[in-house]
C-alpha cells in the first residue's frame, strides 16, 4: 500500500502521545487532590509528631516541592524507565508490577477466550435454531449478561463452584479451575458486546442477494453460515475487541477481588485508596500502552481483513476463493 | 424454562441454559445461607480425640495487611500486627488484663522519679539472621521507634514517650535508658504492638530493604518463608526458639509448623471458606455471622483490648456542646443497651467508664451515664432548648443539630450512629449522619477541629496515654477542644502524667475518669472488640494479649 510507512508512523507518534498525556494527566489529577500516603500518616494527631519531624520525612519523599518540579522529576525518570518507588509499600513500582503482571494476562486472555467462545456460540445459535424455539432466548442473553454485574456472577460461581463443589479453594486464586471461573465471570459481560455486533452482522449478510441466492440453490443453513456468512460478519468485531480490552481491565479490577487474585486490578484498588501516585502513573501508563497498541493493530489490520475497505491500488490478492479453515 | 426444541443444536444449547440457572439459584441460595451464618457442614467432622498433635499448618484469612512493611511504619495497622506477633518478640508481655511480666526483658528497676530505666536481657536469645540479641540490639530499636529513620522515610513510633532522651548499653545484657520527665508508661509501652524487636541489620537496611518483608529479622518463635505484596504471608516454625513470654507457660518452639495469611477482602467468603474446610481461622467475621458460627461448633474468640471504649468525644468548643448542658443531656439521651441489643452479640460488655473494664486503673463510673430520656429532656429546657411541633427543639431560631461521622475502622459504627441519632431524635436533636470511605475520613474528620464530635475507636497500652489526649500541653491532643482553659483536666492531666508512683496514678485516673464523664466530654457506647477470629473447633489453645491480637505460638491441633 502506498503511504502506508508514513500512515504508520503517524499512527505510532500519536500512540506516543496519548501515552505521556495520560501519564501527565494522572498526575495532574492526583496531586491537584488534598493528601498523599506518607503525610496522612504523619498528620494523624494520634501520633503526636513534631513538626520537625514531619518535614524531614515529608522531604525524604521529594514530596515538599512544588507540582511542576515533582513531575518532570517524575516524567524524566519515567522516560528513562524508572518507575519509581510505591508511597504505600515503599518497594520499587516496577517490582510489585511484574509480581502481580502475570496473573492479571491470565486472566484478561482466559477470559478473551471464554468472551469470544462465548459471543460465536450464541451467535451461531441464533442463526441454526428455528425461529420461536431458542432464538429468542439466545437473543435476548447479550442484554441479560450486560445487566448482571460481574461481581454477581463472580460470587454465585464461588459459592457454586468453591464452597458447595470444592472444585477450587479460595486460598488458592491461581489453581486452574480458579482461573477458568474467574474467566468466566469476567468474560461473560465482555462476550454481549461481541455477540450483539456479530448478531447483527449475521442478520445484515443473511439479507444479502448473494445469501438468498445461495438458499435458493439449496445450501444448507449450516454450510451457508460456516462458509459464506462468518467470516464478513467478523470484521467489526475486530473492532469491537480492540475496545473490550478496557473493559478486560476495568473488569480484572473487580474480578480480582472478588476471586481473590493478587493482580494489577487489586494493585490499583489498594493504590487508589491511598493515593499512591507513582504506582497509579505506572498503571495507567501501562494501560494506556496496552489500549493503544491493541487498538494501532486493529487499525492496521483491518484494511487487510475486509476487501471494501482497501484502496483500489491494493496488491493483496482476494481470497473469496479460499475455503475456510 | 421448558419449551419443546426441535433439530440439531439445540440439545448442545438447551442443557447448558438449563445449568446456568441451577447455579444461579443455588448460588443464591447459598449465599443466603451462609449470609445467616448456616449451611456449614465442617464443623461437625472435625470431632478431635482431644491429644495434641505435633506440627501442623494452619490458613488464616484477613480482609488486607495493610500497607507497607518497613516495621516502624507498619506496626500499627490493625492487620500486620498479626505476622509481626509470631515473626517478633517483646521486652515485657503484656496480657489481656494490662500486667506486665518479663519476657526478653528479664527484669527491670527505675529510679525514684521515673526518669531512668535498666533493663536486664535474657541471654542466648539471636535473631532469625543468627545476630545476637543483645544490649547494642535493644538501643538499636529503642533509638528507631523513638525517633525513627527521617533520612530513609522511616516514621517512629507513634505511641513511644516523647520524653525519651537516649539508651545505652551498660554491659552486653544490660541497658539503661533516660528520659527527661517521668515515664511511668515506658515499661507497658514495651508490650506494644509497635514494639517489636528486630535485627540491628534489619535496621540497616536501605529503605526498600526494610519494605522487603523476607530481608526483616526478628526473634520470634516463626519465620518468614515467603510473601507475596496484596496477597500472603507464609510463615515457618523456627526450631531452635526457646524464649517464649514467661506467662504463656511454654518458652520451647512452637508446634505449628507453618501459618499462611492470605488476604480475602469479602467478609462472607472469608466466613463460607471456614464453614467449607477450605480455611481454618478467619478475621474480622461480622457481629451478625457470629452465632450461626457457634452454632455450628465453631471457635468465636472476641478478645478486647486495651484502651478507650468505643464512644464519642465531644468538642466543648463548638456549638452546640459549649454548654455543658447539652452535653450532659446527650449523655443520657443514649440507649446503650439497646445497642448492644440490636448491633452485638451477647460477646460485647456494656461500657463502665470511657475506658475498658480491663484496663488495671478502670473504675465503674456506669451512673454517670444512665440512660433517662425525662432527665436529658429536663436538662435541654433547663439550657433554654425549646421544642417545637415536631418535637424538634432550637434556640434564638437556631435547631439543636449534630452531625454524627460514622467511624469507617469499625464495621458496625454506621449501624450504631444510626441508633444514636434515633434516640437523640427522641429528646429534641435533628441529627445527620455524614459517612466517608477510610481515605477520606482521613482528610476531612480525623483531627479536624471544628467539627462537634469524634468517634473514637483507639487502643492504648498504658493508661498514662490519657494525659495526653485531655489538653493541648506538650502536643496533646486536645480531645474536647478545651486548650488549658479547664483548671480540672490541667490538674488532672499533670497528675497523671507526672505521676512516680502507681497507687497515687490510679486514684488520679479514678477522679479523671468521673470528671470526663459527669461533664459529659466523652460519652461512651460499648467496651470496644476490633479484632474478631473465629476457628475450626480443633485447634486450641491460641492466646490473645492485651492488644487483642491472636497468637499461635501456643496453639496446637487436636488428631
Amino acid at each position: 500500500m502506498r503511504g502506508y510507512p508514513g500512515f504508520a508512523a503517524r499512527r505510532v507518534g500519536q500512540a506516543v502521545v496519548v501515552v505521556l498525556l495520560a501519564y501527565v494527566a494522572t498526575f495532574v489529577v492526583i496531586s491537584v487532590l488534598p493528601g498523599d500516603p506518607v503525610t496522612n500518616t504523619l498528620r494523624n494527631p494520634e501520633n503526636g509528631f513534631t513538626e520537625d519531624q514531619i518535614a524531614r520525612i515529608v522531604s525524604y519523599y521529594g514530596l515538599d516541592r512544588p507540582v511542576p518540579v515533582q513531575l518532570w522529576e517524575s516524567l524524566s525518570r519515567f522516560l528513562t524507565g524508572d518507575l519509581g518507588v510505591s508511597l504505600r509499600s515503599n518497594r520499587p513500582v516496577s517490582e510489585s508490577l511484574l509480581e502481580v503482571l502475570p496473573s492479571t494476562l491470565t486472566l484478561a486472555g482466559a477470559a478473551l477466550v471464554v468472551a469470544v467462545v462465548l459471543a460465536a456460540a450464541i451467535a451461531v445459535g441464533t442463526q441454526v435454531l428455528p425461529r420461536g424455539a431458542g432464538q429468542g432466548v439466545l437473543r435476548s442473553l447479550p442484554s441479560l449478561f450486560l445487566s448482571v454485574p460481574n461481581f454477581v456472577i463472580g460470587l454465585v460461581l464461588i459459592h457454586v463452584f468453591a464452597l458447595q463443589l470444592s472444585l477450587f479453594r479460595i486460598i488458592e486464586p491461581d489453581s486452574a479451575w480458579a482461573t477458568t471461573f474467574a474467566a468466566v465471570a469476567l468474560g461473560i459481560p465482555v462476550s454481549a458486546q461481541l455477540a450483539e455486533v456479530l448478531i447483527a452482522g449475521l442478520d445484515h449478510e443473511s439479507r444479502q442477494e448473494y445469501a438468498a441466492v445461495a438458499r435458493s440453490r439449496g445450501l444448507g443453513r449450516g454450510r451457508l453460515l460456516l462458509r459464506h456468512l462468518l467470516r464478513p460478519s467478523s470484521l467489526p468485531v475486530v473492532t469491537v475487541l480492540a475496545l473490550t480490552v478496557g473493559e478486560l481491565l476495568g473488569g480484572a479490577l473487580i474480578t480480582e477481588t472478588i476471586f481473590g487474585r493478587a493482580g494489577v486490578g487489586s494493585l490499583v484498588e489498594s493504590s487508589v485508596t491511598t493515593q499512591d501516585l507513582p504506582v497509579l502513573q505506572a498503571v495507567v501508563s501501562l494501560a494506556a500502552v496496552v489500549f493503544v497498541v491493541v487498538n494501532l493493530v486493529a487499525d492496521l489490520v483491518y484494511p487487510l481483513l475486509d476487501p471494501r475497505v482497501r484502496t483500489p491500488r491494493s496488491t493483496v490478492v482476494p481470497r473469496e476463493e479460499l475455503s475456510p479453515a | 424454562m421448558s419449551s419443546s426444541t426441535s433439530g440439531t443444536g439445540a440439545d448442545k444449547h438447551h442443557p447448558s441454559r438449563r445449568t446456568v440457572s441451577a447455579a444461579l439459584g443455588a448460588g443464591a441460595v447459598g449465599t443466603l445461607l451462609s449470609a445467616c451464618g448456616g449451611g456449614a457442614s465442617g464443623a461437625d467432622s472435625a470431632s478431635g480425640s482431644g491429644k495434641a498433635k505435633q506440627g501442623g499448618d494452619i490458613v488464616f484469612l484477613i480482609d488486607s495487611l495493610g500497607d507497607t512493611w518497613i516495621p516502624d511504619n507498619s506496626a500499627i495497622s490493625s492487620f500486620q500486627g498479626n505476622v509481626w506477633g509470631h515473626v517478633t518478640d517483646k521486652l515485657v508481655y503484656v496480657d489481656g488484663e494490662g500486667e506486665v511480666t518479663p519476657w526478653l526483658a528479664e527484669k527491670w528497676e527505675q529510679n525514684e522519679n521515673a526518669t531512668e530505666f535498666t533493663l536486664h536481657l535474657k541471654s542466648g536469645v539471636t535473631f532469625s539472621d543468627g545476630t545476637a540479641l543483645d544490649a547494642a540490639a535493644v538501643v538499636a530499636n529503642l533509638d528507631y521507634w523513638a525517633k525513627g529513620q527521617a533520612d530513609k522515610g522511616v516514621n517512629p513510633i507513634g505511641l513511644f514517650p516523647k520524653t525519651y532522651l537516649q539508651a545505652s548499653a551498660a554491659d552486653a545484657s544490660t541497658v539503661v535508658v533516660e528520659f527527661s520527665a517521668p515515664t511511668l508508661g515506658f515499661i507497658p509501652t514495651l508490650g506494644y504492638h509497635g514494639s517489636i524487636l528486630i535485627s540491628p541489620k534489619t535496621i540497616a537496611l536501605p529503605t526498600e530493604g526494610q519494605a522487603d518483608l523476607s530481608q526483616v529479622s526478628g526473634s520470634g518463635p516463626f519465620t518468614v518463608k515467603s510473601w507475596k505484596e496484596g496477597d500472603n504471608v507464609v510463615l515457618t516454625k523456627r526450631a531452635d526458639y526457646a524464649w517464649g513470654p514467661q506467662a504463656l507457660g511454654k518458652t520451647d518452639a512452637a508446634t505449628l509448623d507453618t501459618i499462611t495469611y492470605k488476604i480475602v477482602k469479602e467478609s462472607s467468603l472469608r466466613t463460607a471458606s471456614l464453614q467449607s474446610n477450605q480455611a481454618d481461622v478467619v478475621f474480622n467475621a461480622t457481629p451478625q455471622e457470629l452465632d450461626g458460627l457457634k452454632g455450628a461448633g465453631f471457635t468465636v474468640a472476641t478478645p478486647r483490648y486495651l484502651g478507650f471504649v468505643h464512644g464519642y468525644r465531644l468538642n466543648a468548643s463548638v456549638a452546640p456542646f459549649t454548654d455543658v448542658l447539652v452535653r450532659q443531656a446527650f449523655q443520657h439521651a443514649v440507649d446503650r443497651d439497646e445497642i448492644l441489643s440490636t448491633v452485638y452479640t451477647s460477646d460485647w460488655k456494656k461500657a463502665e467508664s470511657f475506658i475498658q473494664s480491663n484496663v488495671p486503673e478502670a473504675t465503674d463510673h456506669s451512673a454517670e451515664f444512665t440512660h433517662d430520656a425525662a432527665k436529658a429532656k429536663a436538662l435541654l429546657d433547663q439550657a433554654g432548648w425549646v421544642a417545637g411541633a415536631d418535637g424538634k427543639r432550637s434556640k434564638d431560631g437556631q435547631p439543636l443539630a449534630v452531625t454524627l461521622f460514622p467511624n469507617p475502622y469499625l464495621v458496625t459504627s454506621q449501624a450504631i450512629d444510626e441508633l444514636v441519632a434515633q434516640q437523640l431524635g427522641a429528646v429534641g436533636f435533628t441529627v445527620d449522619l455524614q459517612t466517608f470511605d477510610v481515605v477520606t475520613y482521613g482528610q476531612r474528620v480525623t483531627g479536624n477541629k471544628t467539627l462537634s464530635n469524634y468517634e473514637v475507636t483507639r487502643s492504648f497500652i498504658d493508661v498514662g496515654t490519657v494525659a495526653s489526649i485531655l489538653t493541648s500541653a506538650n502536643k496533646g491532643e486536645d480531645w474536647f477542644g478545651l486548650g488549658e482553659s479547664d483548671q480540672t483536666l490541667n490538674q488532672l492531666r499533670d497528675d497523671v502524667a507526672g505521676a512516680v508512683d502507681e497507687d497515687a496514678r490510679t486514684t488520679s485516673v479514678d477522679q479523671l475518669q468521673q470528671y470526663v464523664l459527669e461533664q459529659g466530654l466523652f460519652i461512651p457506647l460499648e467496651q470496644i472488640v476490633q479484632r474478631i477470629y473465629a476457628s475450626r473447633p480443633d485447634l486450641k489453645g491460641v492466646s490473645y494479649n492485651g492488644v487483642a491480637y491472636a497468637n499461635f505460638y501456643t496453639a496446637h491441633l487436636e488428631g
